[in-house]
């Protein structure tokens, strides 16, 4: 009886050092980030680094407001291509897919999760780049816009990030419509609702939260991707006046410039890193909320 | 009626997603009839390395997009240049683009783009060597004044010999003058070289060919960057660092010890399909300083 109460302690123990691990590994990246960060942040001026529109590390001007701005753009833009599309390929899985269909399309949408993202990149370099900049060029030469723009954008990133987010929504819309009792949906049925309107006003309405969780998860992986965005994006820093013009996001900027950078410019895109990592901590407090609130419904 | 309006959303959005997508695939239809056809007011699609890399430091250099201002070097690339931080994505990009312009270390040059001349003058080892063909930098090596492997050692000695030189010569880089036949002391052990991905290439067959001369010699090449070479060579982790820049002087204030080992061109590379063949270095000034915007501008 001793010896297993020893070891009973003893695998208790194991456990709990496993599960420190991680708790660890964040707060050695917070200590990390702020510690490096934070200081270049102070040097800069804070407010002159946030709100900032030069970004010349060689002239030491620091303005990451560019590059923030980057940031959203395309996260909007992946939203807009990405939400619609894969709520609506959720919808036909959870509720109107024959089984035939199903397996593939399932492994389908895993598929495209399990892509690394720098082939989601050359694929957008090679296919994506060259059909915008003909767009760009039609549109040019109809006069609809006065500048063409190449081919590497705002609109060719949002494109790329929109597919990258579909398994991310996908899957969480899917099991969050499977989640809803179905006796609601018979409800609805019963009540005289067609097969479609019990799906948008009754089966849809009950899995927002859900819905919602996955969308912000979708944010998420858009605003953290980079090896894509830095091949399609163009990464100009300035603020861009049109769709068709590049963009550089936060996560590009480090990335393209740490590997030269020294003294103050590398903290300065570790101060970025700083910056981004509080983007993501907004998105995951936000995702944590709306679970806190669907729990309690 | 709020699943009429739910419906009419997202039929909006699936319709504006098929739109773009569709005008997308429309045009690559009238992309091979188009190809033909050079339009010289179209916009320039500008190809620039991110702030910071040996290659631009070297470029706006040698085309005089530095300028100095108030005793600051400021670097003048006009900011609708898109920046990579990669050759392939440079070589791609100006391959795909018939408007492209952009610029590559000349022994990383393939096929599937133009050099285009400057000042007359053709992108080879042997312009540069004699100094017709300007836009050259040096590929250095760095190492801490008091380096106690031998191997390292012998290694820079077989680097700046005259065996060593005809493997740069070979690789498309400009060797340098004045070295004297190898004479190794054949050492064993370890040595490990890191630092600009620029010079790796040349690097991984240089070491090759030391192997063959003293096989008692292990060399371990690790790819990063300039500054990575450097910071690493000063704390020790790598014996030799390699930069493709200039060392700077706080890299030099920390004991390094830079030597030259090759010169490197950068060739200024277009489309196949542009009909430019010899660009002045004023043109390509203009260009990344974005005062000409099109390539009817350029010529004129």
């Amino acid at each position: 009886m001793k010896s297993k109460a020893w070891t009973e302690k003893f695998m208790q123990g194991v456990f709990f050092i496993a599960a420190c691990a991680s708790v660890l590994a964040v707060a050695l990246i917070c200590v990390f980030l702020f510690a490096n960060g934070v200081p270049a942040m102070k040097e800069i001026g804070f407010v002159e680094f946030i709100t900032g529109k030069m970004w010349k590390p060689n002239n030491d001007l620091y303005g990451i407001f560019p590059m923030i701005i980057g940031s959203l753009y395309v996260t909007a833009g992946a939203i807009v291509f990405g939400v619609p599309i894969g709520i609506l390929t959720s919808v036909f899985m959870a509720m109107y897919c024959p089984k035939a269909i199903y397996k593939p399309l399932k492994a389908a949408t895993e598929l495209l999760a399990g892509i690394p993202s720098v082939v989601y990149g050359f694929f957008g370099l090679v296919v994506l780049v060259p059909w915008i900049r003909e767009f760009g060029r039609t549109l040019k030469q109809a006069g609809i816009t006065d500048s063409s723009g190449n081919g590497s954008g705002i609109l060719t990133a949002s494109l790329l990030l929109g597919m990258m987010i579909l398994p991310t929504i996908i899957g969480t819309t899917e099991s969050a419509i499977r989640a809803v009792p179905e006796h609601y949906y018979e409800g609805a049925l019963a009540l005289g609702a067609t097969h479609e309107r019990s799906i948008f006003t009754i089966v849809i309405p009950a899995a927002k939260s859900g819905v919602i969780a996955g969308i912000v998860l979708g944010i998420g992986r858009a605003v953290g991707e980079t090896m894509a965005v830095i091949m399609v994006a163009g990464n100009q820093t300035w603020i861009p006046e049109s769709l068709l013009k590049g963009v550089r996001t936060l996560t590009a900027n480090i990335v393209i410039e740490m590997g030269y950078a020294t003294g103050l410019h590398r903290e300065a895109l570790i101060a970025t890193g700083v910056v981004l990592f509080v983007f993501i901590l907004i998105i995951n407090f936000s995702v944590a909320l709306l679970k806190r609130r669907s729990e309690h419904e | 009626m709020k699943m009429k309006k739910f419906i009419a959303v997202c039929s909006i959005a699936g319709m504006l997603a098929a739109a773009v997508t569709g005008c997308g695939s429309g045009s690559t239809d009238s992309k091979d009839s188009s190809a033909s056809e050079w339009d010289s007011s179209n916009d320039i699609t500008v190809v620039s390395r991110e702030d910071g890399s040996g290659t631009r430091g070297a470029f706006i250099e040698l085309f005089g997009v530095q300028e100095e201002v108030d005793g600051d070097k400021v670097d003048m690339t006009t900011e609708g240049a898109q920046i990579t931080n990669s050759t392939s994505v440079m070589l791609t990009t100006v391959a795909g683009d018939e408007y492209a312009i952009g610029y590559v270390s000349l022994g990383s040059l393939d096929e599937t783009v133009k050099a285009v001349k400057i000042d007359g003058a053709e992108a080879t080892a042997e312009n540069i060597k004699s100094g017709t063909y300007k836009v050259s930098r040096p590929f250095n090596i760095a190492t801490k004044e008091d380096l106690d492997n031998e191997v390292a050692e012998d290694f820079i000695n077989f680097i700046m010999s005259e065996e060593g030189q005809k493997v740069v010569s070979d690789n498309g880089y400009i060797p340098v003058d004045d070295v004297k036949a190898f004479e190794g002391t054949q050492p064993s052990g370890k040595a490990v070289i890191g630092g600009s991905s620029s010079i790796a290439p040349v690097m991984e067959k240089l070491a090759e060919a030391y192997k063959e001369v003293n096989p008692n010699a292990e060399l371990e090449l690790q790819t990063s960057d300039s500054t990575t070479g450097m910071t690493s060579a000063v704390d020790g982790s790598y014996d030799i660092g390699m930069a493709s820049r200039e060392l700077k002087d706080e890299e030099l204030s920390q004991g390094l010890k830079a030597t030259v080992i090759a010169t490197d061109g950068i060739a200024v590379i277009v489309n196949k399909g542009n009909p430019t063949e010899d660009m002045s270095t004023e043109q390509v000034k203009s260009i990344y300083t974005g005062e000409a915007l099109s390539w009817d501008e350029v010529t004129e």
